[in-house]
């Protein structure tokens, strides 16, 4: 009997210990209240983590510094299918994710960018771009022109946006919870569907397409009837579609697809 | 020849193209969804993701493979008692028992006890295992609810019947008499029958009867004896019966 309540206490004292409180003597006439103790998680550990010098978000030109601007077609293919570029994470751990094709106008790029630099904590948390400056012209008439006489000028800048990009990353000694409000926030604004997602969550949605496609239990799957132009199907799809497997439709992306 | 037609289609004035093409060209709008062309709809629809079947929990639903439970010691036990009782017992009745008090209970065993019927109980589980490789097997669909054995070398029916008309909890469902199995009204018309000592004892003296009524006879006058004898033949003989109706009238 009483060595079990030595065992209890020196199991205590180990806690103790362990978190700095030394108490001498006391060790071995300690009570254990096993109904009152409450096991906290372990929090998590952020000693490695180096805060940038500047943690907060650069601002960004509203137009390119170009020598001479030059109109663009629509190119509707830079905002189409899923994102080859800044998709993954670099150095921060939770992003605003974008789950289909825009454009992000400056307009868009300034209340992100005032939003997250007012409301996070700049000594713990940092903040990155992962986007680039508005570079693609859109052109517009002017008011009460008539039609005709060529393209329009340019009107303003916006920045192409695909189906996986990440807008902003942030990161430091921050966990989710504390930040996901602020991108929660941003990410209702933005002008396509985009989601707050973490490094796990991010690895689970891409784990869990890799599954999707593995275990398929339909045989015909888009992709081989596609590539094999059975009935000649290939007369009424894009090559948008042979590339990316009937998983978008321009610029949306259809969930739960192989 | 050709000036002259062309000249002719450019003189008319007020022409206009019998079918004019209107460009449907592609739509920059990014707005919506583009609808899909129907064989498209139908490719999306055959290609859906089929998910793989649920994987069922170990231990979610009992097994297939029916399980063979051994005998406890205590089953074991039972069953060796069961055994003895329809070995040594020809009496073994089978009675309901709705809910009837310890009181009611006491009374009735000391009324059968009197005539030497023992009750007993057995789990209806262990009853109906047992009834299951022996002779008796149709006594086991007897055996449901709460039921009570009883028991006697001797078949009393009569008296356990009269013990049991005075608890109207207890039921009597069947029972095994002399290795028959008999119902309700088999033991009820069984219990009507006289015993067999007194049933023996008829049937000795009927055919004594016969013996001693020929000695009787025999020890009669001759004369008698052969009157007797030809009235015996005269009504044997066809002709006769007609004859002395005719005498008679």
């Amino acid at each position: 009997m009483i060595s079990f309540i030595k065992a209890a206490a020196g199991g205590l004292t180990g806690i103790c210990r362990s978190s700095g409180h030394r108490q001498g003597p006391l060790y071995s006439h300690l009570k254990v209240l096993a109904a009152g103790l409450k096991t906290y998680d372990i929090p998590p550990d952020f000693s490695d983590v180096v805060l940038p010098e500047k943690p907060k978000l650069k601002f960004i030109n509203k137009v390119p510094n170009l020598k001479k601007a030059k109109k663009e077609m629509k190119q509707l293919r830079d905002i189409q299918g899923p994102a080859r570029a800044a998709n993954t994470f670099t150095t921060g751990s939770y992003a605003i994710v974008a789950l289909g094709g825009g454009y992000l106008h400056w307009g868009h790029i300034e209340m992100i960018r005032l939003t997250i630099n007012r409301k996070m904590d700049s000594r713990t948390t940092f903040a990155r771009w992962r986007v680039n400056a508005p570079y693609k012209p859109l052109t517009r008439k002017g008011l009460g022109q008539r039609m005709g006489g060529g393209k329009g000028a340019i009107d303003h800048y916006v920045t192409p946006v695909r189906y996986g990009r990440l807008i902003v990353e942030v990161g430091g000694k921050v966990e989710l919870g504390e930040v996901q409000h602020i991108l929660i926030e941003v990410a209702k604004k933005l002008p396509f569907p985009a989601k707050v997602m973490s490094r796990e969550s991010l690895a689970e949605l891409h784990q869990k397409q890799a599954d999707m496609e593995e275990n398929n239990q339909n045989p015909w799957t888009f992709k081989q009837i596609v590539q094999g132009n059975m009935l000649g199907i290939r007369k009424v799809l894009s090559p948008f579609d042979l590339h990316n497997h009937g998983r978008f439709t321009g610029k949306f992306h259809i969930p739960g697809r192989v | 020849m050709a000036a002259t037609l062309c000249s002719k289609f450019l003189q008319r004035q007020g022409w206009l193209p019998l079918i004019q093409s209107v460009r449907h060209g592609s739509k920059a709008v990014t707005r919506h969804r583009k609808t899909f062309h129907i064989l498209r709809a139908k490719l999306m629809a055959v290609t859906k993701y089929v998910p793989p079947e649920r994987v069922i929990p170990p231990g979610a639903y009992p097994s297939t493979t029916k399980r063979i439970q051994e005998d406890s010691a205590l089953t074991l036990l039972l069953k060796r008692d069961l055994k003895k009782v329809f070995q040594d017992c020809k009496m073994v009745a089978v009675v309901q028992n709705s809910a009837s008090s310890a009181e009611d209970m006491m009374l009735l065993k000391n009324k059968l006890f009197k005539h030497g019927i023992i009750v007993k109980f057995f789990p209806n589980q262990v009853m109906r295992s047992f009834l299951m490789d022996t002779a008796h097997s149709n006594m086991a669909p007897l055996f449901i609810g709460p039921t009570v054995l009883f028991v006697s070398k001797e078949p009393k029916v009569k008296e356990m019947l009269k013990a049991l008309r005075s608890s109207p909890q207890m039921t009597l469902l069947g029972a095994c008499i002399d290795d028959t199995l008999l119902s309700v009204d088999g033991i009820v018309s069984y219990s009507k029958l006289p015993s067999v000592a007194v049933v023996q004892g008829q049937l000795v003296s009927g055919l004594t009867m016969l013996t001693s009524l020929t000695a009787s006879l025999l020890q009669r006058h001759p004369a008698h004896l052969s009157a007797l004898l030809q009235q015996h033949v005269r009504q044997q003989s066809p002709d006769s019966g007609a004859a002395e109706e005719e005498a008679a009238s």
